[in-house]
């Protein structure tokens, strides 16, 4: 079939890139100045200790062969061991990335639900109050600063009016649902466990907003402009012509062909909240994938940086497949060509 | 009487700035007629066919009178208009490439028109539009409703554009030069389709082109716009036989001898004043080679050469006492090629 050939070649495109990122940040994780048995051993270790460890950690082999150590343990599924948390890589990454993960797909949840409605707004109003409006919160969403947006949230939501909690994932005292996917949400709502899914929840709206900020800008601006396009289109005009009503026109025919690009748009937008979540999750102490990387950047735990590296390109590069697929279900003209 | 328009006076804004596109046009289309509209590019053809649909740009004033069988749709609102379109008045684009939504099959974009305006079941829809795109003479129907635009050449995506606006057997039918965009066979072919039509049905049909042979084929009179206005106005073949204002003479001097349609009007020397920038006097005063004191002063107004034939130019106007007689005559004689 069409379609699975499509995926297997995406598949095998899959791999050079991968290879091209680890090299990469295997370059620059190696290339950043400091020595990570130093930090491991402390300032009072002597000589004859650091070089031993230096030797046993592989610091003295050329660069291309601790990358050939690395990828070959890559292959076995090994990511090596954090020298920060003293545990296999992997496993912690199984630990942390549900969390991120959980928050990058609310953040997307809301992304979507409010930036292509209002991109859908924006364009269909072009030049009115609405429009106005729409525009200006877009590009403060795209210009402000994640962090800063996060304290000020922080500061008015939680502290202030204390509508939504400020940190964790949880409240303090209440234990997390029973492991299935590692997302306190999906897991509460499979075990039916109601008070646990409303403080998940309730967790997760002001990391999510902040984090979503950006992409709703982002997916707001793309929708408007993609929608200004077609709703300038000869088959627009065609449909107007038919006799059809300005919300027929709007939903039955400039919709579709207006939210194609922002779908393309949708990949790199979820790049950039998995991205983001580096300094969310350090705003609002969320026990993710992005508090494991700083920690793990401030102990030169290369293992730890890797690994997190290449899960995140990994995420990315199938979510970007997952959309280029769907393209192909909904976009006629690919399927003949 | 079908269609009458009355001192259609059209302003569009660009920059800011509202210019004056359209300038008390005046015409008649009856039931039965092929009416055609020539002029130069830019000279308010598609903006005249627009306005009878009020599908204009954002911010348009639209000034006059435009009465669909005695009713005037002038004054409708948005709703009734939605109405009218694609119903009783319908249009085909010149681009058919692009005039069709992407992402839906033909079959569904015909039916379209008939969701909008009749009570048909899907059953009968289903009929009604295998019956459409036979009758525009396309191949293998059953298989051609499932599938989208992309799959069907320029000259068969127009076929089912006609198609859509046949739909409900609509009164007037406007062609925005239906034809512009596709190669000179395919030309021909949509051209016999369109002549089909008219003789089946009692559809009035307003041609627009640039083509002057597109003109002696299909149409039965002819109304020549300049900048925004109406030149000249007369049967088909008196207007070939018997040109009287200038422009309409260069037009004719202008088409190929032998016939050849693909090539473009505007061998008329100088170019078409701007919006922005009108003429007080006749607007084609600047292009003219028999211009005079009062052409660059006055405009001149509408005068009857005999009974259907009617032209805005000095040399004819009793005013302007035919002082240039001599070029009346001999000149046409060089446009009876066609
Ligand atoms: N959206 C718009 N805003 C302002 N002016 C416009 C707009 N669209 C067209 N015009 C102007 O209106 C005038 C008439 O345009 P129109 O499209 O009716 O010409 P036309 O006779 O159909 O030409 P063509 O043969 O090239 O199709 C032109 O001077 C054009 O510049
Ligand atoms: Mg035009």
């Amino acid at each position: 079939m069409d379609a699975l050939r499509f995926i297997a070649r995406r598949l095998v495109l899959m791999i050079p890139i991968l290879f091209g990122i680890s090299i990469l940040t295997f370059v620059i994780s190696n290339t950043i100045p400091g020595d990570p048995a130093r930090l491991i051993l402390g300032p009072k270790a002597t000589p004859e200790t650091l070089s031993a460890l230096q030797e046993e950690m592989g610091l003295n082999d050329p660069l291309y062969i601790q990358y050939g150590n690395y990828m070959a343990g890559i292959f076995q599924g090994d990511l090596g061991q954090s020298t920060y948390s003293q545990r296999p890589v992997s496993e912690d990454l199984v630990r942390y990335f549900p969390a991120t993960f959980e928050l990058t797909m609310f953040a997307m949840v809301i992304t979507l639900l409010i930036g292509i409605p209002f991109g859908i707004i924006s364009a269909s109003r072009k030049d009115k109050i609405a429009d106005q409006i729409t525009r200006v919160f877009a590009l403060m969403g795209v210009a402000m600063p994640a962090f800063w947006l996060g304290l000020l949230f922080l500061l008015f939501f939680y502290l202030k009016i204390g509508m939504f909690p400020g940190s964790g994932r949880l409240d303090t005292g209440m234990s997390p649902p029973e492991y299935i996917t590692g997302m306190y949400t999906v897991d509460a709502l499979l075990t039916g466990n109601w008070p646990v899914f409303r403080s998940a929840v309730m967790h997760l709206v002001l990391p999510g907003i902040t984090q979503a900020a950006i992409t709703i800008g982002m997916i707001t601006r793309m929708t408007r402009s993609s929608m200004l396009e077609v709703l300038g289109s000869d088959y627009i005009r065609t449909a107007h012509a038919k006799g059809g009503s300005e919300n027929r026109v709007l939903y039955g025919h400039a919709l579709r062909n207006g939210v194609m690009p922002v779908i393309t748009l949708l990949g790199m937008a979820f790049g950039h909240a998995l991205g983001g979540s580096i300094l969310v999750e350090s705003v609002f102490s969320w026990p993710g994938l992005g508090r494991y990387a700083v920690n793990a950047i401030n102990y030169l735990d290369f293992p730890a940086v890797m690994g997190v590296t290449m899960l995140i390109a990994v995420m990315f590069i199938l979510v970007n497949l997952i959309i280029d697929t769907l393209y192909f279900f909904i976009d006629p003209r690919l399927k003949h060509d | 009487m079908l269609l009458e328009v009355n001192d259609v006076s059209l302003s569009l804004r660009r920059d800011g700035k509202y210019s004056k596109i359209l300038d008390h046009v005046s015409f008649q289309v009856n039931k039965g007629e092929t009416v055609g509209i020539v002029g130069e590019s830019g000279c308010g053809k598609s903006m005249t066919a627009l306005s009878l649909m009020r599908l204009l740009p954002d911010k348009a004033k639209l000034e006059g009178s435009v009465e669909l069988q005695g009713e005037k749709i002038t004054n409708y609102s948005k709703r009734k208009l939605e109405k009218v379109r694609g119903n009783q008045m319908s249009m085909i684009f010149q681009n058919p490439l692009t005039s069709l939504n992407p992402l839906q099959t033909v079959g569904t974009q015909i039916e379209e028109s008939l969701i909008l305006h009749t009570n048909m079941s899907k059953k009968e829809r289903r009929v009604r539009v295998l019956k459409l795109l036979n009758d525009v003479g396309l191949p293998r129907v059953e298989e051609l409703i499932d599938e989208y635009p992309h799959q069907l050449s320029g000259g068969m995506r127009q076929r089912i554009m006609i198609a859509i606006a046949m739909a409900c057997e609509p009164q007037l039918l406007i062609c925005d030069e239906p034809t512009t965009a596709l190669d000179v066979t395919v030309q021909a072919q949509i051209l016999e389709l369109m002549n089909e039509i008219k003789e089946q049905t009692q559809m009035g049909i307003i041609m627009i082109t640039h083509d002057m042979g597109v003109v002696a084929e299909v149409c039965d009179r002819v109304i020549v716009m300049y900048a925004g206005k109406v030149v000249e106005e007369a049967p088909v073949v008196e207007l070939f036989q018997n040109p009287k204002h200038p422009y309409t003479r260069g037009l004719l001097n202008s088409i190929p001898k032998l016939g050849q349609r693909k090539q473009k009007l505007g061998s008329i020397p100088g170019t078409v004043p701007v919006p922005e920038n009108m003429p007080v006097g006749c607007r084609f005063a600047d292009r003219c080679s028999h211009v005079m004191d009062i052409c660059k002063s006055t405009v001149p107004q509408v005068t009857e050469i005999k009974e259907n034939h009617q032209t805005a130019c000095w040399l004819y106007d009793e005013e302007g006492g035919n002082k240039d007689a001599t070029t009346g005559s001999n000149q046409s004689q060089t446009t009876l090629h066609y």
